[in-house]
């Protein structure tokens, strides 16, 4: 019996020939992520046991994308904490505030995060490892212990396949995929439980560039997926040797591999999805709630924070202004992006449409920390989820959609389909 | 792993399906607040459900939920419980809310099928999580469940990840001394 792809990785990084689902085991992480948002409660945590040495400073990453510009004294307070911790533990890789920018997204562009990897995360989107073809699971508080010790317990998750079947419409774009997923789980028309399950994505791939990996690992996330698998294509593995900064080797899952579930899903008719407030399972296609009015639109997230999602939105954006009735919100996924949106000219495009530019990081999506919307206004946005509260108040109607849906709608001041704007050019996948 | 006790005795607390951590548990802003304090959390445990629920339950209670309890990969509830002696029995729960439960050091037991229909409010349970025997001595029911595994009987003996830890630092010193 062959193993699936996180059956392999857990078992090269566990010193073992083979696992199985169930079996626990203690990888060696090939890096160990903590955000800003967490180490003052680890650091505590262990200062008070009298653990101040980490086992494997070298390895451990520290990013600041939670909460980047501190709009409350006690932000600031805790990156000043955060920073001293950096140097006390004399962490290896250290990215303060306005360097890095979002930890699921700048270790994938930049070589650190590449194929067949492992890495222990203290918060559950590094799925989005699955979009370069590696896995890093989220382990919460618990990554005190993997900061102490340089490991943790991992029971061996089982793996769902997912096959798509089709090439995307011009302007139907990854996010419309996992929303549409996600509502079809949820009514029954594809049955799998994702509770602690991979999702390992097959079929037609080669249509999806990394940003679009990374947005097919956005949905399942928020519906209890534990990890997220995008077999690695040429053109992924071909950017991966492009920037790498160690040595590689790709791991695929066997041909006899046991999955939980197969399922198959035909995208080639698939419409532009809107995710309905409350939940990302809440999916409906775009013209249900085309022309509903809108006060606040956000574009970033894990989901949606890459080059390309933003080149979607500049192409959206472009020559346009927004509705008066809307703020939008832009983030970028990176420090790395950023300075390309201002060499490309495409930041221009965005401030001369009256977007607001957020630094690289979470954006509004950590909790409303930053642009949060007021009782009782509409949202739409590309966010990982619209739970009630997400963006502030509890009361606000949160819509998703893809970048080039909330571009679209920003323009409109009210949901609208990006295909329908006229003088677009044809959207990319 | 002599003095630990894993056995419970005591009443039961019966919750249905689908109870989030998040405002089934305790409020949404002891989480974002990133509360872990037991005695800052206690207060509020099911508030929004059944304000003073703190001051009525006691040690060797046990909460026999319904399925998907404590969605939300969330600890605070689980601190809170722990501090007050309770134990936990589901019919299911998310993966990594049974994970947060155990790193809590809380005696949980998930996968208990049925068990809601096992038991009521006020019934006097005896549960033991290392074997998974499950007695409703009100209604003389017994009942065999997925117990603890083996493999994470020390965290929750310790006390969870933090005791863990602190255990784990005790023998560092000792093998140094030695």
């Amino acid at each position: 019996m062959g193993m699936t792809a996180v059956e392999k990785v857990l078992a090269a990084k566990s010193g073992k020939t083979s696992v199985r689902p169930g079996d626990v085991v203690y990888p060696d992480p090939d890096f160990i992520m903590i955000h800003d948002g967490v180490v003052m409660g680890a650091k505590r945590e262990l200062d008070q046991l009298g653990i101040t040495r980490l086992a494997t400073p070298e390895k451990v990453v520290m990013v600041t994308d939670h909460d980047v510009i501190y709009g409350s004294a006690r932000a600031a307070e805790r990156g000043a904490f955060n920073r001293k911790a950096a140097a006390q533990w004399g962490v290896g890789k250290f990215f303060d505030v306005g360097r890095g920018g979002h930890g699921h997204i700048f270790p994938m562009e930049s070589g650190m995060l590449l194929p067949g990897m492992f890495y222990f995360d203290n918060d559950r989107h590094a799925t989005n490892a699955g979009a370069i073809g590696a896995f890093g699971f989220r382990i919460g508080a618990e990554i005190s212990r993997v900061l102490a010790t340089g490991t943790n317990w991992i029971m061996v998750p089982k793996t769902v396949r997912l096959t798509l079947k089709g090439q995307l419409q011009p302007g139907v774009h990854a996010r419309d995929v996992g929303f549409h997923f996600a509502a079809l789980l949820k009514q029954g028309g594809l049955a799998a439980d994702l509770d602690y399950r991979v999702l390992e994505y097959a079929g037609d791939l080669e249509q999806f560039d990394l940003a679009s990996r990374a947005a097919l690992c956005s949905t399942p996330t928020e519906i209890r997926a534990y990890g997220v698998f995008v077999p690695p294509s040429k053109a992924i593995l071909a950017h991966a040797t492009a920037h790498a900064q160690h040595a590689f080797t790709p791991v695929y899952s066997d041909p006899d591999a046991r999955y939980d579930a197969d399922l198959m899903l035909d995208i080639s008719r698939l419409e532009p999805q809107v995710s309905l407030p409350g939940s990302v399972e809440n999916a409906v296609d775009i013209s249900q709630v085309a022309g509903t009015v809108i006060d606040h639109a956000f574009i970033g997230s894990c989901g949606s924070g890459m080059w390309e999602d933003l080149v979607t939105t500049a192409g959206i954006l472009k020559g346009r202004r927004l509705a008066s009735n809307v703020r939008l919100f832009i983030a970028p996924g990176s420090e790395t992006t950023n300075r390309r949106l201002a060499a490309e000219g495409l930041l221009q495009i965005f401030i001369e449409a009256g977007a607001v530019m957020l630094p690289p990081g979470c954006g509004p999506c950590n909790d409303a920390v930053i642009g949060p919307v007021h009782s009782g206004e509409v949202s739409i946005s590309t966010a990982t989820n619209n739970n009630a509260g997400r963006f502030g108040a509890r009361d606000a109607k949160l819509y998703l959609g893809s970048p080039a849906t909330v571009a679209a709608s920003a323009i409109a001041g009210k949901i609208a389909d990006a295909r329908k704007l006229q003088g677009l050019p044809g959207n990319r996948s | 792993m002599s003095e630990f006790s894993w056995i419970l005795k005591g009443r039961c607390y019966k919750l249905g399906h689908d109870v989030p951590h998040a405002g089934g548990v305790v409020p949404n802003r002891i989480i974002i607040g990133r509360h872990f304090d037991a005695k800052d959390i206690i207060p509020h445990l099911f508030e929004e459900t059944d304000p003073g629920f703190h001051t009525r339950c006691q040690p060797g209670d046990i909460i026999v939920t319904g399925q998907n309890f404590g969605m939300g990969p969330k600890m605070n509830g689980y601190i809170a419980m722990r501090a007050l002696g309770l134990g936990l029995v589901c019919e299911s729960m998310p993966f990594l809310a049974y994970r947060a439960a155990i790193g809590c050091g809380l005696l949980t037991m998930t996968d208990c099928v049925n068990a809601t229909e096992m038991c009521d409010t006020g019934d006097e349970l005896e549960i033991n999580f290392r074997d998974g025997f499950f007695i409703n001595h009100t209604r003389d029911i017994r009942r065999e469940y997925p117990p603890i595994p083996d493999t994470l009987l020390e965290i929750v003996e310790l006390g969870g990840n933090t005791g863990w830890l602190r255990q784990w630092q005790s023998n560092r010193h000792k093998e140094t001394a030695s």
